[in-house]
C-alpha cells in the first residue's frame, strides 16, 4: 500500500519532469496502470545483451523484446534490435555470440532507445534481473540525453527470491539463475544466448510465477513494480 | 537471418509431426502466429473458450482430456495436442481438460489451423487419426470391462520362485513367508515346472513323502502357461478348459508372474466368458445348439459397447474354438479313444482369429500317420459328426469344402507336407487360392506336436523362397483397395443394385494378404494380423511406420464394418460387409480413404520388395 | 491417305490397344476370375515371353545385319537361338527350385556370400545397360523416321517414352500386353515379308521364297535363283560373295558362343520362367515361345536378301549405272532426313551409286533395312505404319523390362541389401524410379554415341553376360565344390578381360580393331566365349586353393539336381 503510493507520486513528479515524449507516454502508462490487475496490463519482456557487466564501461550490443497481452505471450510482436558499440565486442562475443561484423548495419544507441521507447509507450517492463539490463539502459539515456532517467520494472528473479524467502528456503548460489528458475515452474530449457530468446524466456517464466502465485485478479502492478 | 525470430519455438515446432512435413516458411509462419500461455495444478481446468477455437499444443506439462462426466478420454503430454477435436467436427466442444502438471502451451488459431490442413494433406491425416483414435479410445476406456482387459492389468508382480533342486521344506517356507499358493520352479534360468498347494496335497502328503525330497519330483512339469498382453478373458478360458488354477506369465521366455483363478474371480465375470462356461457343460448337441444361438447377441453387444475389433475377433473365435472342442469331445464319448494322435485344425478366419458375423468353417485334420480302413470309419464319424454340428451351431458349411469332414483334408502329417510343399513349388492359381487359407492354420484340438512339426516344415520352405513369393504377391496385387483416380470411392454394383463397398475383401482382407506375404517371407510361425505385424516389427522385417499404419487401417476398415453391421443388425437388415459411402460422415469418409490408402502403398511396397516392380 | 498420316493412326491404335488391355485385365482380374481362368495357357505366356525376347534388336537390325554382312550375320541367329534352348531347358529348372526370383540372389546364396551377390547385382546392371543402350539406339531410328527428324531427336523422344512406360505406365508385365505386342510385331514383320516373297518368287512363305529362283516380268521362273543372282550382284559391286561370309571360322565360332551363353545369363528372360507356376508350364511356354521366336528368326534370312536386292536395285537401277538422285525415290529422300542416309556425288554425275570401296557414293545405314523395305518397293501405306508400330512394339517390351530390372537391382539389391540397409520402403521406390531415370539417360547415350550398331552392342552385352553370369550360375548349379571365393574371383576375372578387351578395341583404339590385332582371331563381339573360359578357369584355379563349402551348401546343391519332395510323392 504503501510502496504503491510512493510510487505514483514517484510517477506524477517524474512526469511533470520528462522531456522525452516517450518516456513521458510509458511513466503516464506506468501510472494508470498501477492499481489494475496485472492481468489487464500490458507487459513488455525485455533481455540485453552487453559487451560486460559494469553499465560505466560496457556497452549494449542487442536488446530482445516480446510483448504479453491478455497473459499471453505474443511471438508475432517480438522484437530484436543490435546496437552498434565503439570499439570491439571483445570477448563477450563468446557469450552472445554476435561478432563485430554483425554490427555494421545495426542501429546507434540513440535510435536504439528512440525504439525501445516507442515499443514500450503502452507496457509494462519485465526482465530477470532487471537491476542490470536497466541500468545499462539508464546509463545510455545519460549519455545521450544528459540526463539521468527513473526506470521501472517487473523482475522475475525478484519474485522467485521473495518466493523463496517466503518459504524460509535457503537460497542456494545460481538457483535464481533463469534456467534454475525456469526448471522450478517446468518449463524447458533454452541454451541460446540471444536477448531475444532470454526475453522470451523470461516472459514464459512470468506466466509460469504468476499462473503460481494465484488470485491473479488481485494483484495489482504495482504489487510487483520496482523503482531503479 | 530474421532478427525477430524465436529460436527456441521454431526449434521445436520443427521437430514435431506433423508440423516437421510442412515447408520451413510455413513453419515459420506458424511460429509467428502461435500466442503462448502457462497452465499451473492451482487452475486445474484449461479455460477453453468455446466461442474462440484454438489448436493447443503441449510444450511442457500433462493434461488430460476429460468429458462432461469427468470420464478420461487422453492424456495429453509434451509435443501432443488438445482442442482439435471440436474444429475438426465443428461441434460444440464439451469436453474438459484437467491440469495435471504445470506447463506451457502454445496456441495456434483456428484460422491458421484450418489454413494448414486445406493446405497439406499429412497435416490434416494427422489430425483427423488423432481424432479418430480419440474417438475409439472414447469407447474403449469406457468400456473397460473383462473380456477385452489384458493380463497385464490385473496380475500382480510379484514373482515367488524357487530352483528344481529345492527341498519340499524350503519351498514350503518360502510359500508360507511369502504368504502364495504357488510357486515358479526354475532350473538353469528356465521355467521347468510350477508347484502349487494342490501338488503339496496330492503328491506329497497322500503319497507320504518327506519333507527332504527334492520339488522336482512333486511339482507339475511344463505348466500351461500365458502370455502378458493376452486377454484376461482367455486365460479364464485356459483355466476352465485345463482345469488348473495357476498360469504362469511368460514374457520372452521368462515368468513375470502368476496368475490365478483369485486374480481372475476378482475382476468380475463377464458375458463371453459366461457362455463359454456354458458350452463347457454342456452334454448333448441340442444344448449346444441353443447356447450357441446367443453368439450372435454377444457379437452385437460388443459392437455396442464399442470394443476394438481386433478384441471381437479374439472373443468370437475363442467361442467358437470352445465348441468346436465340445463336439470332439462330446462325440468322442461315444466313439472312444481315437486310435492314432490327431489334431483339429482351423484355417481362415478362424485360424487368424478374427472371425465375424457369419464366418463359415475351415478346417482340416493331421493324422499321425496314415490310416487304414478301420481308422478312416473313425476319423470319418467324428469329423462329419463335428462338421454338420458346427454348421447346425451357425457356422455354414465351407463352399469350398475346406473341412475336416472332406477325407481330401484329412492328412497325416506327411501328406500334408507333401501339400504343401506342392503348393509351394507349384504356385498355381489355386494353389495360392488355397495358400491364403491354409497358410493361416492353428491347432484346436488334440496333438499340438503334429501341428508343429508342419508349421515347421511349411516355414521352412516359403522362408526366403522368393519366387513362390513372389507368385502370392502377384496373386495379391490382383485385387485392390476401392479408390479410383483422383480418390474417389468405387462403388460395386449389381446389375442396378448398388451394392457399396466391400470392406471385408477390398479392405481387410488384402491387408490379411500383404501381412501373411511378409510373414512367409520372414518364417513367422503367428497367423493372427496384428500378432504378425508385431513379429515382423520386433525381427525388423518390415517398416516400423508401415506396420504400424497397416494396422491402424485394419482397425479402422474391421471396426466399420462392425458398427455397419450392428447397425444392420438393429435394423433387421442382411448383415453384410458393404458399406455405402453416402451414409457416412465425410469425416468417416475421408478416414476410410486414407485407410484404403495405407492398403494401396503397401501393395507398392510389396510389389517392389517381393515382385521388382513398380 | 499418306504413309505419314496412317504411322499415326496405327501406332496410337496399337497403343490403344495395350492401354485398354491393360485396363481391361485390371479391371477383371479378380480373383475369381483368375481361378475361373486357370492361369495363363502356355501358348499365351509363350507368345509373351516371345514378345520379351524380340527386341529392337531383332526386329530392327537383325535383318538389317544379315542383310549387309550375308552369312556373317547369321552368327546372331544362331547365337540367339542356342541360348534360349540352353537357358530354357537346362538352366531354369534348376534356377527355380532353387527358389530365388533373381540371378544375383540365386547367386548371394549359392556363394553363401555378399560379395558375390554385390559382384553379381554390378554385372547383371552392366550387361542390362549395354542392352538397353542397343534398345534405345533402334527406338530412335523408328522415332526419327516417321516424326521425321534427326536420329538423335529420335533417341530422345524414344527415352521419354520409353522411361513413361516402364516408370508409369501400367502396361508393363500384364500378360496379355505383351501378347498384344507380340501379335503386332509378327504382324509387321511377316506381311511385308509375304509381299516380297510373292513379287519376287511367287512363294507364299518367305523361308521357301529365300531358296527359289526368282520371277521374270511376264511371272514365270526366270532360272535365276535368288542367292545366286545376290551373289552376282555383290562380287560385281566389290563386296564379298554374299553367301560365303567374311569372318574366320573361329571369330563366328567364338561369337555364337558368346550370344549363346550370354543369352543364359540375361536377368530379364530368366525372370519369365519364374512368373509361371511350375516347372512343367515353364518348360511348355518355353517351348512355345521358342515356336514363335521361330517364325520371325526364319523370316529373317529372307526378308534381308529380299531387301537386299531390292536395295541394290531401286539406288543403282536396272541397268546397275545409278540412278539420277533428282529421281530417287521417295524412300531415300524421306531417310536422308533422318540422316541415316547419305549421298555423296563423288564423280559429280548426278547418280547416286551403291558400292563396296572407292566407287561407293551411298552411306546407307543398316538399321534402316527392316524399316525401309515397304516402302523400297512400294508396298501399301499400311504395310509401312504397321511396321512403324511392329518397332516401336519390340523396343518398348524388352526396354521396359530391362528398365525395371536395372532399377529394382539397384534400388534393392545394391542400396538396399548393400549400401543403405536402413532407407524405408518409401525412399527404396523412390531410389527405384531415380535408378530407372538415371538408367534410361545413360542409356540413350549410348543410343546417341554407339560404340557399334545396335546388334553389335547388344552383341557385346551378351559377351559381358557370358563372361561374368554364366559360369556362376553353372557352376551354382552343376559343383558342389565351387566355393564363393572361385565363383568371385572367376566373375570378376571374366568380365575385367571381355571388358578390357573390348574397351580397347572399341574406345582406346578403334583403327586396331582389325582381324590380324585380334587375340586368336576373335572379334571383341566374340571375346565373351573366351572371357567365359578364363572366368571358368580362374573360378576352378582359386577354389582348389580356398576353402572348402560348407555342408549345407553342398547339400543344397544336391536338392536342386536331385528333386527328393516330387520323387517320394510318387513312392507309395
Amino acid at each position: 500500500m504503501l510502496q504503491q503510493w510512493w510510487l505514483q507520486h514517484k510517477l506524477k513528479k517524474l512526469i511533470k519532469n520528462c522531456q522525452l515524449e516517450s518516456v513521458r507516454l510509458h511513466y503516464q502508462y506506468l501510472l494508470a496502470q498501477l492499481n489494475k490487475p496485472i492481468l489487464k496490463t500490458n507487459l513488455l519482456a525485455l533481455d540485453i545483451e552487453m559487451t560486460g557487466l559494469e553499465p560505466k564501461k560496457d556497452q549494449i550490443v542487442s536488446i530482445g523484446i516480446i510483448p504479453i497481452i491478455d497473459s499471453q505471450i505474443r511471438p508475432k510482436f517480438a522484437q530484436y534490435k543490435l546496437i552498434k558499440i565503439q570499439g570491439s565486442v571483445g570477448q563477450s562475443a563468446t557469450i552472445h555470440g554476435i561478432l563485430d561484423k554483425d554490427l555494421t548495419n545495426a542501429l546507434t544507441i540513440e535510435e536504439a532507445l528512440l525504439w525501445l521507447f516507442e515499443q514500450c509507450q503502452d507496457k509494462v517492463l519485465v526482465a530477470h534481473h532487471a537491476p542490470l539490463d536497466l541500468q545499462f539502459l539508464q546509463q545510455a539515456l545519460l549519455t545521450t540525453q544528459q540526463r539521468p532517467h527513473a526506470l521501472f520494472a517487473i523482475d522475475t528473479l525478484n519474485i522467485d527470491k521473495q518466493r523463496q524467502q517466503r518459504k524460509q528456503q535457503v537460497l542456494k548460489t545460481g538457483s535464481l539463475r533463469l534456467n534454475a528458475c525456469r526448471e522450478r515452474y517446468n518449463l524447458p530449457i533454452y541454451n541460446a544466448h540471444n536477448a531475444l530468446t532470454d526475453a522470451l524466456a523470461c516472459a514464459e517464466l512470468l506466466l509460469a510465477q504468476l499462473s503460481k502465485i494465484g488470485k491473479l485478479e488481485e494483484i495489482t502492478v504495482g504489487q510487483l513494480l520496482n523503482k531503479y | 537471418m530474421d532478427n525477430s525470430e524465436l529460436q527456441p519455438i521454431l526449434d521445436f515446432m520443427r521437430e514435431l509431426a506433423p508440423f516437421d512435413s510442412l515447408h520451413e516458411q510455413t513453419i515459420k509462419q506458424c511460429c509467428q502466429t502461435l500466442t503462448i500461455a502457462y497452465y499451473s495444478q492451482q487452475q486445474k481446468f484449461v479455460h477453453v473458450d468455446s466461442n474462440e477455437a484454438q489448436l493447443y499444443i503441449v510444450r511442457s506439462g500433462a493434461f488430460e482430456v476429460v468429458t462432461k462426466e469427468g470420464e478420461l478420454i487422453d492424456r495429453v503430454g509434451e509435443g501432443q495436442y488438445f482442442g482439435f477435436s471440436g474444429m475438426l467436427s465443428g461441434e460444440q466442444v464439451i469436453n474438459q481438460v484437467r491440469i495435471l502438471e504445470d506447463g506451457l502451451v502454445y496456441h495456434l488459431s483456428a484460422k491458421m489451423f484450418d489454413q494448414l490442413r486445406a493446405n497439406s494433406y499429412s497435416f490434416d491425416r494427422f489430425f483427423n487419426q488423432a481424432f479418430a483414435k480419440r474417438l475409439r479410445n472414447q469407447g474403449s476406456i469406457k468400456n473397460n470391462h473383462i473380456s477385452t482387459a489384458r493380463i497385464t492389468s490385473i496380475m500382480s508382480r510379484e514373482l515367488a520362485a524357487t530352483t528344481y533342486d529345492a527341498s519340499i521344506f524350503q519351498a514350503t517356507q518360502l510359500m508360507s513367508k511369502k504368504r502364495v499358493s504357488s510357486l515358479v520352479i526354475m532350473k538353469q534360468e528356465k521355467l521347468c515346472g510350477i508347484l502349487t498347494d494342490r501338488d503339496l496335497r496330492d503328491r506329497v502328503l497322500a503319497k507320504g513323502f518327506n519333507g527332504d525330497i527334492a520339488v522336482e519330483k512333486v511339482m507339475t512339469k511344463n505348466p500351461a502357461t500365458i502370455e502378458p498382453d493376452a486377454l484376461v478373458f482367455e486365460a479364464m478360458l485356459k483355466m476352465s478348459e485345463l482345469n488348473i488354477h495357476h498360469l504362469p506369465v511368460m514374457c520372452e521366455g521368462k515368468p513375470i508372474a502368476m496368475l490365478t483363478s483369485t486374480d481372475l474371480i476378482r475382476s468380475q465375470s463377464s458375458q463371453p466368458i459366461l457362455l463359454i462356461g456354458q458350452i463347457e457343460r454342456q452334454n448333448n448337441l441340442e444344448e449346444l445348439i441353443q447356447v450357441s444361438q446367443k453368439i450372435p447377441d454377444l457379437l452385437y453387444n460388443l459392437i455396442a459397447s464399442d470394443a476394438k475389433a481386433i478384441e471381437i475377433g479374439r472373443i468370437l473365435t475363442s467361442v467358437t474354438d470352445s465348441l468346436t472342442r465340445s463336439l470332439i469331445a462330446l462325440k468322442q464319448k461315444q466313439l472312444g479313444p481315437a486310435p492314432m494322435k490327431f489334431c483339429w485344425l482351423a484355417f481362415g478366419s478362424q485360424g487368424r482369429q478374427d472371425q465375424m458375423a457369419g464366418s463359415d468353417q475351415d478346417n482340416a485334420l493331421i493324422l499321425e500317420k496314415e490310416t487304414n480302413e478301420q481308422e478312416k470309419r473313425y476319423f470319418k464319424q467324428l469329423s462329419e459328426y463335428v462338421c454338420s454340428a458346427l454348421n447346425e451351431c451357425g457356422f455354414p458349411f465351407c463352399p469350398g469344402n475346406i473341412m475336416a469332414q472332406n477325407p481330401q483334408w484329412q492328412l497325416s502329417l506327411q501328406q500334408w507336407q507333401q501339400q504343401f510343399s506342392k503348393w509351394v513349388s507349384t504356385p498355381n492359381p489355386k494353389a495360392l487360392l488355397n495358400a491364403a487359407i491354409f497358410f493361416d492354420m492353428r491347432p484346436i484340438y488334440g496333438e499340438k506336436s503334429l501341428f508343429d512339426s508342419l508349421q515347421t516344415s511349411v516355414l521352412t520352405i516359403t522362408k526366403n523362397n522368393d519366387i513362390f513369393i513372389a507368385a502370392m504377391t502377384k496373386n495379391a496385387l490382383q485385387s485392390t483397395p476401392p479408390l479410383g483416380f483422383f480418390r474417389s470411392f468405387v462403388i460395386e454394383r449389381d446389375g442396378t443394385e448398388v451394392k457399396g463397398i466391400d470392406l471385408k475383401h477390398k479392405g481387410n482382407a488384402l491387408i490379411n494378404d500383404i501381412v501373411r506375404i511378409y510373414s512367409l517371407s520372414a518364417g513367422i510361425t503367428e497367423v493372427n494380423t496384428s500378432k504378425r505385424l508385431e513379429s515382423l516389427i520386433a525381427k525388423q522385417k518390415i517398416d516400423k511406420e508401415v506396420a504400424m499404419s497397416l494396422l491402424d487401417a485394419w482397425e479402422f476398415i474391421a471396426h466399420k464394418r462392425l458398427t455397419n453391421q450392428g447397425l444392420q443388425f438393429n435394423n433387421t437388415q442382411p448383415v453384410s460387409n458393404y458399406i455405402l459411402p453416402d451414409n457416412l460422415s465425410s469425416l468417416i469418409r475421408h478416414q476410410l480413404k486414407d485407410a484404403f490408402k495405407v492398403i494401396h502403398e503397401a501393395q507398392g511396397t510389396i510389389r517392389l520388395k517381393f515382385l521388382g516392380q513398380f | 491417305m499418306d504413309a505419314q498420316i496412317l504411322t499415326y493412326i496405327i501406332v496410337g491404335l496399337t497403343f490403344g490397344l495395350y492401354i485398354g488391355i491393360a485396363i481391361w485385365s485390371r479391371a477383371g482380374s479378380t480373383k475369381e476370375f483368375y481361378v475361373a481362368g486357370g492361369g495363363v495357357h502356355p501358348v499365351v505366356n509363350g507368345m509373351a515371353t516371345g514378345a520379351d525376347w524380340m527386341s529392337a534388336a531383332s526386329f530392327i537390325s537383325l535383318a538389317g545385319i544379315v542383310s549387309f554382312t550375308g552369312y556373317d550375320g547369321s552368327v546372331y541367329l544362331m547365337g540367339w537361338t542356342g541360348g534360349y534352348v540352353l537357358l530354357a531347358l537346362l538352366m531354369a529348372p534348376y534356377l527355380r527350385k532353387f527358389g530365388k526370383f533373381t540371378v544375383p540372389d540365386f547367386i548371394g546364396d549359392r556363394y553363401y556370400s555378399q560379395t558375390a551377390r554385390t559382384v553379381a547385382v554390378v554385372c547383371a546392371i552392366f550387361v542390362s545397360f549395354t542392352y538397353i543402350a542397343g534398345q534405345m539406339r533402334g527406338v530412335g531410328v523408328v522415332f526419327s523416321r516417321f516424326l521425321e527428324v534427326d536420329v538423335d531427336t529420335g533417341v530422345y523422344i524414344g527415352m521419354c517414352v520409353v522411361f513413361f512406360y516402364a516408370v508409369l505406365g501400367g502396361m508393363k508385365g500384364i500378360t496379355y500386353t505383351q501378347v498384344a505386342q507380340y501379335c503386332v510385331m509378327i504382324f509387321a514383320f511377316m506381311v511385308p515379308a509375304i509381299f516380297l516373297s510373292v513379287m519376287m518368287t511367287g512363294h507364299v512363305f518367305p523361308q521357301l521364297g529365300f531358296g527359289a529362283e526368282l520371277l521374270d516380268a511376264a511371272g514365270n521362273n526366270s532360272g535365276v535363283f535368288l542367292l545366286d543372282k545376290l551373289d552376282g550382284l555383290s562380287t560385281q559391286l566389290g563386296f564379298a560373295e554374299y553367301t560365303l561370309g567374311s569372318k574366320s571360322m573361329i571369330d563366328v565360332f567364338f561369337i555364337t558362343g558368346a550370344l549363346m551363353f550370354g543369352t543364359a545369363g540375361l536377368p530379364h528372360v530368366i525372370v519369365r520362367f519364374f512368373t509361371v507356376p511350375s516347372v512343367k508350364a515353364a518348360r511348355s511356354s518355353a517351348g512355345w515361345a521358342l515356336v514363335f521366336i521361330a517364325i520371325m528368326y526364319t523370316t529373317i534370312p529372307a526378308l534381308a536378301v529380299f531387301s537386299r536386292v531390292n536395295m541394290i536395285e531401286t539406288v543403282n537401277g536396272a541397268d546397275g549405272q545409278g540412278v539420277p538422285h533428282a529421281e530417287a525415290p521417295s524412300w531415300i529422300t524421306s531417310w536422308e532426313k533422318t540422316g541415316l542416309i547419305k549421298w555423296d556425288d563423288k564423280n559429280g554425275d548426278g547418280k547416286m551409286f551403291y558400292a563396296n570401296g572407292e566407287t561407293n557414293e551411298m552411306n546407307i545405314d543398316r538399321d534402316i533395312m527392316v524399316l525401309a523395305t515397304p516402302e523400297m518397293t512400294n508396298l501399301p501405306a499400311w504395310v509401312i505404319a504397321l511396321v512403324a508400330a511392329g518397332g516401336l512394339a519390340a523396343a518398348l517390351s524388352t526396354s521396359a523390362g530391362l528398365l525395371l530390372v536395372i532399377s529394382t537391382s539397384v534400388s534393392h539389391d545394391l542400396l538396399k541389401k548393400n549400401l543403405m540397409p536402413h532407407i524405408s520402403d518409401k525412399k527404396e521406390l523412390m531410389y527405384a524410379r531415380t535408378a530407372a531415370a538415371i538408367g534410361i539417360v545413360v542409356a540413350g547415350y549410348f543410343g546417341i554415341n554407339p560404340p557399334g550398331f545396335v546388334a553389335a552392342v547388344v552383341a557385346i552385352a551378351f559377351g559381358l553376360a557370358a563372361s561374368s553370369l554364366f559360369p556362376a550360375i553353372t557352376m551354382g548349379i552343376f559343383s558342389k565344390t565351387m566355393n564363393k571365393e572361385g565363383a568371385i574371383a572367376g566373375m570378376i576375372a571374366g568380365l575385367s578381360f571381355t571388358t578390357i578387351y573390348i574397351l580397347y578395341f572399341k574406345f582406346v583404339n578403334p583403327e586396331a580393331n582389325i582381324a590380324d590385332n585380334w587375340l586368336f582371331g576373335i572379334s571383341p563381339e566374340g571375346i565373351g566365349l573366351l572371357g567365359m573360359l578364363v572366368n571358368f578357369a580362374v573360378a576352378a584355379g582359386v577354389s582348389r586353393v580356398t576353402a572348402a563349402v560348407p555342408e549345407p551348401v553342398q547339400q543344397m546343391v544336391e536338392a536342386i539336381r536331385f528333386p527328393k519332395g516330387s520323387g517320394e510323392a510318387q513312392d507309395h
